[in-house]
C-alpha cells in the first residue's frame, strides 16, 4: 500500500514542478473524462487561440478529487460530475467563474442551470457540460428466452428478488457507487432519494441483501464488454457506458443486443461540469477554453462524436438526428420529470453507507 | 537401508582377503560421448592397504573414482568389492564412503551432526551414534570443536571433519579425492603422516586420487600410474620410482635423465648401449628383455649421477659435459648440464657438509658419470 | 574516509527520502482529524493567535479501527489471502526454480529469461489477460464443455480461485528468483557426499537441500507476501464483491468515504502487521545463517 502511495506522492511532485515551471504563459492543463471529447476540439482551440493544451483523461471522480483535495493539482480545467462538484466546492477547490469572459453563457440550457444550482448554487462555479442518467442496460435476448414477461422498463428487473433471482444465473450486476444504488433503490421504494436517515440505509441494506445473492458482481465499467459478450444479461450503469455496450455488440456481430432503460420509477440524473480549481495556474485561459467549449458548434460537434446529451440548448440544431432522437441519450420530457439529483453526502452519511454497501457485498 | 557393514577395524592385517584381491575392478571403461575417459582398467586392491591412482589432471582417475562411488555408471566392466559386485548399486547402498575434494562438509551443520549424517541414515540408535561420533571426533582430535559449524574451522580442522565423516560409517573401502591439495605445504606434510596413521588404526582400505607424485609416494602401499584414462604401471611407491616401466611413469614420478639409442651389445643381465646424445657408450644392468638392434632409452635419476673434475675410470656412462646452472636448495644442490653433443642433463647432489670448498661452479667443464646398477633401460 | 562516510551515507539517505519521510506525513495525517477542506483533514500544528503553538493530535483514527471488526477482518482476510498465495507460489516456484538451478548454464539463461519475460508486458494488462481466460465463454470452459467434461460453465470469475490464480501468477517471478539464486549456489557435491553417506535421493533433498534454500525460501516468500497482503488490482479485477482485503478497505476510506485520517491509519496498521512478520523472519534467518 505505501508502494502505491509513495507513486502517488512521486507524480504529485512532478505536477507541481510542472504546476510552478509553466506559470502564465500560453498553456491550458486539462484534465478530463477518457473519450469525453471530439476529436478536433483541442486541436481547433490551440489553432484559434495559440495556447498549448496540456491534455490529461482519468476515469473515476474519486481519483479527480483526491487530486483536487490534495491540493496544488496543476490543472486548469477539471470535469468533476456535480454531486462531487458540490463537495469540492464546500470544501474550497474551485475558483468562483468570471461570467464576464463567458460570453456564450446565453447558449446553455436554462432547466439544467437550474438541476445543476442545486448542487451549484447560482451557477457561481461550474459551466454543465454532459449530461446522463443511470439506468439498465440488459440483453434484449436472452433475458426474453428466460423470462418472456420480464419487465424491463422497470427498477424490478434489479430490485425485485424474484425477478433477479430468475435471472441471475444469466448475470446480473449492479455499479459499484453506493450512492447512485442508494438514490436509486429510495426512488424504487417510493422514498427520498437524497434521505441521509440512518433508518433508510438499514432500509437499503436490509432489501440489497435480499437481492445480493443474486448479483454477479459489483463493478463500474466491466459491465460494458460483458454486457456486449453476453457475459451478463442486466447491468446497472451509466446511460453513455450502455449505449457503447450497445455499439460494441453490434459491431461483434455475435446476435447480441442491448438495450438501455431509464426504468419508469425514475433514475438518477447526472451532470458533468468544466470547474476551474481556485489554484488553477492559468485562470485565464481557463476561461478563454471554457467560453470556447460553450459554442453551440462546439458543443454539437462533441455529442455527435460520444453520444451524450450536452447541456447547451443552443446547439441542438447542430446535434445530429441520430443522437437527438435516441430517448436513451435524450429522453423525453415526461421521463425527465422523473428524474432526480443524486446530491453530494455529509461525511457522517457518506461512511454510514460505505460500511452498509461493504457489508452487502462482503457479507461482513 | 544400506547392507548391513563389516567393521575391518582390528581383524586385520592378519585375515588375508578370501580371493586375492578385497576390491576388484575388471575391464571398466567409462565414455562420455566419444571421449573415453577410462579406459578398460583392471586393477586389484588388497584390504587394509592404501591404494594410490595417480596422474596428471584428465587422465580419467578421479572417473574412476566416481565409479567406485557409485556416481558415475561405468559403460562396460565392473567393480566388486569384498566379493560383491556393485553394478547397479547406487552410491547409497554402496560400503563405501568418500571424501571429497572440496571437504563437501554440510554448512548447515555442526561438526557433530556432519559426522553423525551417514549413522542416521543408517537409522542406528542415538546412544550407539553419539559414541561413535564421539570416538570418531577423538580420533581425528577434534572433540572440542564438536559444535562448531564449517565455517567456523580452519582448512585442516575441516580436512579432519571430513575424515571423521567418511570413516564413521566404518565402510569396506574409502575414497580420497585430492586429500591434502587444499592444505598449505607444511600442513599437507603433517595430515599426510596424520591420514597413514589414521588408516593404520582403522585399518580401512582407502583408495586415493591424487597428481601429487610426493604425495602419493608418501602415503601408499601401493600406487597406481594412470595415463590416458588407462594404468600404465602399478607397484610400490619404490618399485615405480627405482623400476619405471615406461618413459611416462619415469618422467611423471619425479624427474629424470633419458638418453635415446640402440642396443649394440648384450651379455647375461647386461647391455651396452650406443647412444649419439651421451657420446659414449651406455652400459646398464636393468630392463634387459631387448634384442640386438633395438631402440632403447636409458633412464637415469639425477640423484643417481657423479659430477667429478678428473674423468673417472669406467669408459662407458661417463659423459663430459658443462655446467649451465647451479641451484641451491638447501638439502641439496640442483645442476644443469650441457653435454658436448648438446644434451641436457640434470643432476643433484645432497649437500653433506655445511660448507663445500671445492663445490663445482657455473661455467666449469666435469664428467658426468653413473654405476651400470643406477640406470633403467625402457623400451616404450 | 570521506568516501566510506558517504558509501554508507546513501542507504540510510535512501530510506529517510523514501520510507521515513513519506511515513512521517502519513503517520501526521493518521493523527489529524477528518474535515471538509483542502487538504481534507485538520492541521495537526496550529499557531494562536497570541503565538502559542496548539498541537491536535489524537488517537482517535486507530481507535476507531478497533471498534468496527471491518478492520481487523480485512487484515486478517488479506493475510490469509497472501499467506495462501505466497504457500502456492512456494509449492510451484520451488520445482522451477530448482530445476533452472539443475539445468545447463545455456538452458538457465534462457529459462531464467522466460521467467523475467512476462515483466515486459503491463501488468495490468497481464491481469487484463486473465479475465478473458477465466471468464464463463473464456478458452477453459468453451475446451471443458467442447470435451464434455462439464454441462454448464463453471464460474471462475468474480471468484477466490480468481484472486489467488492472480496474484500466485503475477508474483511467482518474486518466487522463483530468489530461491534460485540460491539453489544455484548450493554445491552439487555436498548431495553426493549425502549420496554416499547413505542418504536416497528424496531425504538428501529434505536434509540437505531444503534447509540450505531456507533463506531463498524467506526471502521469495516475503517479495510475494508483502505485497500481496496489500494487493488491490489483482481482486478488484478478478476477485468477487465478496473478497474483502484490506487494500479495498484502505480504498474505501480514502476514495469513497474521503476520510484521509482513517485511511492513513489503516496504512499505519497495514505496515505494522506486515514488520512483525518481517522482523520474525530476518530473526529467523540469522539463526539459520549462524554467526
Amino acid at each position: 500500500m505505501l508502494r502505491k502511495l509513495m507513486t502517488g506522492c512521486a507524480a504529485f511532485i512532478l505536477i507541481t514542478a510542472a504546476g510552478v515551471a509553466s506559470a502564465e504563459e500560453m498553456v491550458l492543463n486539462v484534465y478530463n473524462w477518457s473519450d469525453y471529447i471530439a476529436e478536433d476540439t483541442i486541436a481547433d482551440f490551440e489553432e484559434r487561440t495559440g495556447i498549448k493544451v496540456n491534455y490529461d483523461v482519468f476515469d473515476s471522480n474519486e481519483v479527480l478529487e483526491a487530486k483536487l483535495l490534495a491540493g496544488n493539482s496543476g490543472y486548469d480545467v477539471v470535469v468533476p460530475a456535480a454531486s462531487f462538484l458540490e463537495r469540492q466546492i464546500m470544501a474550497g477547490g474551485f475558483a468562483r467563474l468570471d461570467r464576464s469572459r463567458l460570453g456564450n453563457w446565453g447558449n446553455l440550457d436554462a432547466t439544467i442551470l437550474e438541476r445543476v444550482a442545486a448542487h451549484d448554487p447560482g451557477n457561481e462555479h461550474a459551466v454543465p457540460y454532459m449530461w446522463g442518467t443511470t439506468g439498465f442496460g440488459y440483453n434484449v435476448g436472452k433475458v426474453e428466452a428466460i423470462m418472456s414477461d420480464a419487465p424491463t422498463g422497470s427498477w424490478r428487473m434489479l430490485f425485485d428478488p424474484d425477478v433477479v433471482a430468475e435471472l441471475a444465473d444469466c448475470g446480473v450486476t449492479l455499479l459499484d457507487a453506493p450512492t447512485e444504488v442508494f438514490a436509486n433503490l429510495m426512488g424504487y421504494l417510493g422514498r427520498d432519494p437524497n434521505s441521509e436517515s440512518p433508518e433508510d440505509v438499514e432500509l437499503f441494506e436490509e432489501h440489497l441483501s435480499k437481492i445480493r445473492p443474486h448479483i454477479r458482481y459489483f463493478h463500474s465499467s466491466q459491465n460494458i464488454n460483458d454486457l456486449a459478450n453476453g457475459e451478463i444479461c442486466v447491468a446497472m450503469g451509466w446511460s453513455g457506458d450502455m449505449l457503447i455496450a450497445r455499439d460494441r455488440a453490434v459491431e461483434a456481430g455475435q446476435g447480441v443486443e442491448i438495450a438501455y432503460t431509464i426504468p419508469e420509477e425514475g433514475a438518477v440524473i447526472w451532470f458533468d461540469n468544466l470547474a476551474i480549481p481556485s489554484d488553477a495556474p492559468h485562470p485565464e485561459n481557463a476561461h478563454l477554453f471554457l467560453d470556447y467549449m460553450m459554442e453551440a458548434e462546439v458543443a454539437a460537434a462533441i455529442s455527435n462524436y460520444v453520444f451524450y446529451a450536452n447541456a447547451n440548448g443552443a446547439s441542438l440544431p447542430y446535434v445530429d438526428d441520430e443522437v437527438k432522437s435516441d430517448p436513451s441519450i435524450y429522453p423525453s420530457d415526461a421521463v425527465k420529470e422523473n428524474l432526480f439529483a443524486d446530491l453530494a453526502d455529509s461525511p457522517a452519511f457518506t461512511r454510514l453507507l460505505t460500511r452498509a454497501w461493504t457489508r452487502v457485498k462482503t457479507g461482513q | 537401508m544400506s547392507p548391513p557393514r563389516t567393521a575391518p577395524a582390528g581383524d586385520l592385517p592378519g585375515n588375508e582377503p578370501r580371493c586375492g584381491h578385497y576390491v576388484r575392478i575388471e575391464g571398466v571403461t567409462k565414455t562420455f560421448g566419444d571421449v573415453t575417459a577410462v579406459d578398460d582398467v583392471s586393477l586389484g586392491i588388497h584390504r587394509g592397504e592404501i591404494f594410490c591412482l595417480l596422474g596428471s589432471s584428465g587422465c580419467g582417475k578421479t572417473t574412476l573414482l566416481r565409479i567406485l562411488a557409485g556416481f558415475e555408471t561405468a559403460t562396460g566392466g565392473r567393480v566388486l568389492i569384498d566379493g560383491d559386485d556393485m553394478t547397479g548399486i547406487p552410491p547409497y547402498e554402496r560400503p563405501v564412503n568418500i571424501m571429497f575434494q572440496s571437504y563437501a562438509l554440510f554448512p548447515h551443520m555442526t561438526v557433530e551432526k556432519n559426522v553423525a549424517f551417514g549413522l542416521r541414515q543408517d537409522r542406528i540408535a542415538a546412544r550407539e551414534t553419539s559414541r561413535r561420533v564421539r570416538d570418531m571426533l577423538g580420533l581425528v582430535r577434534l572433540g572440542p570443536l564438536a559444535r562448531r559449524r564449517p565455517h567456523q574451522l580452519s582448512g585442516g580442522q575441516r580436512q579432519r571433519v571430513a575424515l571423521a565423516r567418511a570413516l564413521v560409517k566404518q565402510p569396506k573401502l574409502l575414497l580420497l579425492d585430492e586429500p591434502l591439495a587444499a592444505l598449505d605445504r607444511k600442513l599437507r606434510e603433517e595430515m599426510q603422516f596424520e591420514l597413514i596413521t589414521i588408516q593404520k588404526e582403522v585399518g580401512v582400505t582407502f583408495v586415493v586420487v591424487t597428481h601429487d607424485q610426493e604425495e602419493a609416494m608418501t602415503l601408499s602401499d601401493r600406487i597406481g600410474v594412470m595415463d590416458a584414462g588407462k594404468i600404465v604401471q602399478t607397484g610400490t611407491p619404490s618399485a615405480i620410482y627405482e623400476s619405471p616401466g615406461t618413459r611416462f611413469v619415469a618422467g611423471f614420478v619425479g624427474s629424470v635423465n633419458l638418453f635415446e639409442g640402440r642396443v649394440v651389445a648384450q651379455d647375461a643381465g647386461h647391455l651396452i648401449i650406443e647412444c649419439e646424445g651421451a657420446g659414449c657408450p651406455l652400459y646398464s644392468d636393468r630392463g634387459v628383455r631387448a634384442a640386438h638392434g633395438d631402440r632403447v632409452w636409458v633412464a637415469v635419476r639425477p640423484e643417481k649421477l657423479q659430477i667429478s673434475r678428473d674423468a673417472p675410470s669406467r669408459e662407458y656412462n661417463r659423459i663430459e659435459s658443462m655446467i649451465t646452472e647451479v641451484a641451491y636448495r638447501g638439502n641439496l644442490t640442483m645442476y644443469r648440464l650441457r653435454a658436448a653433443s648438446g644434451a641436457e642433463l640434470r643432476v643433484s647432489r645432497p649437500n653433506l657438509a655445511r660448507a663445500n670448498a671445492d663445490r663445482q661452479d657455473m661455467g666449469e667443464r666435469v664428467y658426468v658419470s653413473w654405476h651400470p646398477s643406477s640406470s633403467v633401460v625402457l623400451t616404450s | 574516509m570521506r568516501w566510506r562516510t558517504f558509501a554508507i551515507a546513501v542507504p540510510y539517505l535512501w530510506l529517510l527520502l523514501f520510507f521515513l519521510a513519506p511515513f512521517a506525513i502519513v503517520l501526521k495525517i493518521a493523527l489529524s482529524e477528518a474535515m471538509l477542506a483542502r487538504p481534507p483533514y485538520a492541521p495537526l500544528f496550529e499557531w494562536g493567535p497570541d503565538g502559542s503553538l496548539a498541537v491536535r493530535a489524537s488517537l482517535q483514527n486507530f481507535l476507531f479501527l478497533l471498534r468496527d471488526d471491518l478492520y481487523w477482518k480485512a487484515y486478517l482476510n488479506s493475510a490469509r489471502i497472501a499467506l495462501i498465495s505466497t504457500a502456492f507460489c512456494l509449492i510451484l516456484g520451488y520445482p522451477v526454480a530448482y530445476g533452472i538451478a539443475r539445468s545447463s548454464p545455456t538452458a538457465r539463461t534462457v529459462l531464467l529469461m522466460l521467467v523475467i519475460l512476462p515483466f515486459w508486458t503491463s501488468f495490468l494488462l497481464r491481469v487484463y489477460a486473465w479475465i478473458g481466460i477465466l471468464k464463463n465463454n473464456g478458452p477453459i470452459n468453451n475446451m471443458l464443455l467442447a470435451i464434455g467434461i462439464i454441462d454448464e460453465p463453471i464460474t471462475m470469475m468474480q471468484t477466490d480461485f480468481a484472486v489467488y490464480v492472480g496474484i500466485v501468477y503475477a508474483y511467482l517471478p518474486f518466487m522463483i528468483l530468489p530461491l534460485f539464486a540460491r539453489l544455484v549456489r548450493i554445491d552439487h557435491t555436498l548431495l553426493e557426499a549425502a549420496a554416499d553417506l547413505g542418504c536416497r535421493p528424496l531425504r538428501a533433498f529434505l536434509t540437505v537441500t531444503l534447509p540450505l534454500s531456507l533463506p531463498g525460501i524467506v526471502a521469495g516468500s516475503l517479495l510475494v507476501f508483502i505485497p500481496a497482503v496489500g494487493e488491490f488490482v489483482i481482486p478488484a479485477l478478478l476477485g468477487g464483491p465478496d473478497t474483502l482485503m484490506i487494500g479495498r478497505v484502505l480504498w474505501d476510506e480514502f476514495f469513497a468515504n474521503r476520510d484521509w485520517p482513517v485511511a492513513s491509519a489503516v496504512a499505519i496498521a497495514a505496515l505494522f502487521l506486515l514488520v512483525i512478520p518481517i522482523t520474525v523472519f530476518q530473526r529467523l534467518r540469522a539463526d539459520q545463517e549462524g554467526a
